[in-house]
């Protein structure tokens, strides 16, 4: 992984790919686990080594937001809730 | 003269028949064969009593006929001609478009400089992204070169000129370009340049972008409008493509926009 020190260098195909598949691992871990962060330590570590800082920010809140999709469109909006969040 | 000493008969029958046909016709002779409807039947009017549509309204129809086709002819023509000038007046508006609109003069990624010029009489497909892009850039560049791949193995096409212009200045230099486009097709070119050479050329597609917080790192991503541009030979707009369209659909708009294209420029 090239983590160079200034961090400027952007990852090569290959990297990217890498990266994908291990963030692909810890979401299907989360699939079985009903979003349960806790069952997939293992793979989120994994995850945050392959990944830059930013893609892993950026990958989550993809995540929540996927997530967040789901739920409107299965009709289980519960405003209340959402206003908290946001 | 022949003709008159031969056949004065059949001149005195068309003399006869001229003066059926433009009644009041000056003419001694004429006037006992003025068409006069149930007058008594002169040499020429034997048996057609019954008709008194004889030849003389047949032929007055005729030349109505023949005048009024010389009007609409007329009319026809002109009509053509001021379409003519109105497609002429198009063109000349299109051709100024292409030489102003959207130019640009950027670095490719091997230190060359190059303007929209360049790219005249090719098709382009054009995306705009950054190189430390997460997930959109490479997939949509993934599909652009699809697509470029699939039009290449189409005789008789001519090739597609894919380019990635950045829209991270900062970080994107040639050699960052270089080593971004080479994963994916060898005449995918990079483009990159100043920042006011890229919010110029931003500016003139209508790409937005906005670079997002740094982090501890000095990271950060730069949020931008996702679209994958066609340009004509004539370096024209022809068309765009969002994220919702697949590499099929893009090869046959870019396959249907070759077949129908018709250059403005000279």
């Amino acid at each position: 992984m090239d983590l160079s020190p200034l961090g400027m260098a952007a990852p090569s195909m290959k990297e990217r790919q890498a990266c994908w598949g291990a963030r692909d691992e810890y979401w299907k871990c989360l699939d079985e686990n009903t979003e349960d962060a806790s069952k997939c330590k293992k793979l989120r570590s994994s995850f945050e080594s392959s990944c830059p800082q930013q893609w892993i920010k950026y990958f989550d809140k993809r995540r929540d937001y996927l997530k967040f999709k789901e739920k409107f469109e299965a009709g289980d909006f519960q405003p209340s809730k959402m206003t908290a969040q946001s | 003269m022949l003709l008159l000493t031969r056949a004065p008969k059949a001149w005195h029958r068309l003399f006869q028949l001229k003066a059926l046909a433009l009644p009041g016709t000056p003419g001694g002779k004429a006037q006992h064969v003025r068409y006069q409807p149930f007058s008594t039947p002169g040499p020429a009017e034997t048996g057609r009593q019954d008709q008194p549509q004889g030849p003389g309204l047949r032929t007055r129809l005729l030349v109505t006929a023949l005048i009024g086709a010389g009007v609409g002819g007329a009319w026809l023509a002109m009509r053509a001609e001021k379409e003519q000038w109105r497609r002429q007046q198009r063109t000349e508006a299109l051709r100024q478009a292409a030489v102003g609109q959207g130019d640009f003069s950027l670095l490719d990624h091997r230190g060359q400089v190059r303007c929209k010029a360049d790219f005249r009489g090719q098709w382009v497909l054009l995306y705009f992204g950054f190189t430390h892009c997460p997930d959109i850039c490479p997939d949509e560049l993934e599909k652009l070169v699809q697509v470029v791949r699939q039009l290449e193995a189409e005789p008789g096409l001519p090739p597609v000129q894919p380019l990635f212009i950045t829209v991270d200045p900062e970080r994107d230099t040639v050699a960052a370009m270089a080593r971004y486009v080479q994963d994916f097709h060898p005449r995918l070119l990079g483009l990159t340049g100043s920042t006011e050479q890229i919010a110029q050329v931003s500016r003139s597609y209508r790409v937005y972008y906005s670079a997002g917080p740094k982090d501890e790192d000095q990271d950060y991503i730069v949020d931008h409008s996702i679209a994958i541009y066609l340009l004509s030979p004539d370096g024209l707009f022809t068309d765009y493509y969002s994220r919702g369209r697949s590499a099929e659909q893009i090869t046959d708009s870019v396959r249907r926009h070759m077949a129908a294209f018709r250059s403005v420029l000279h």
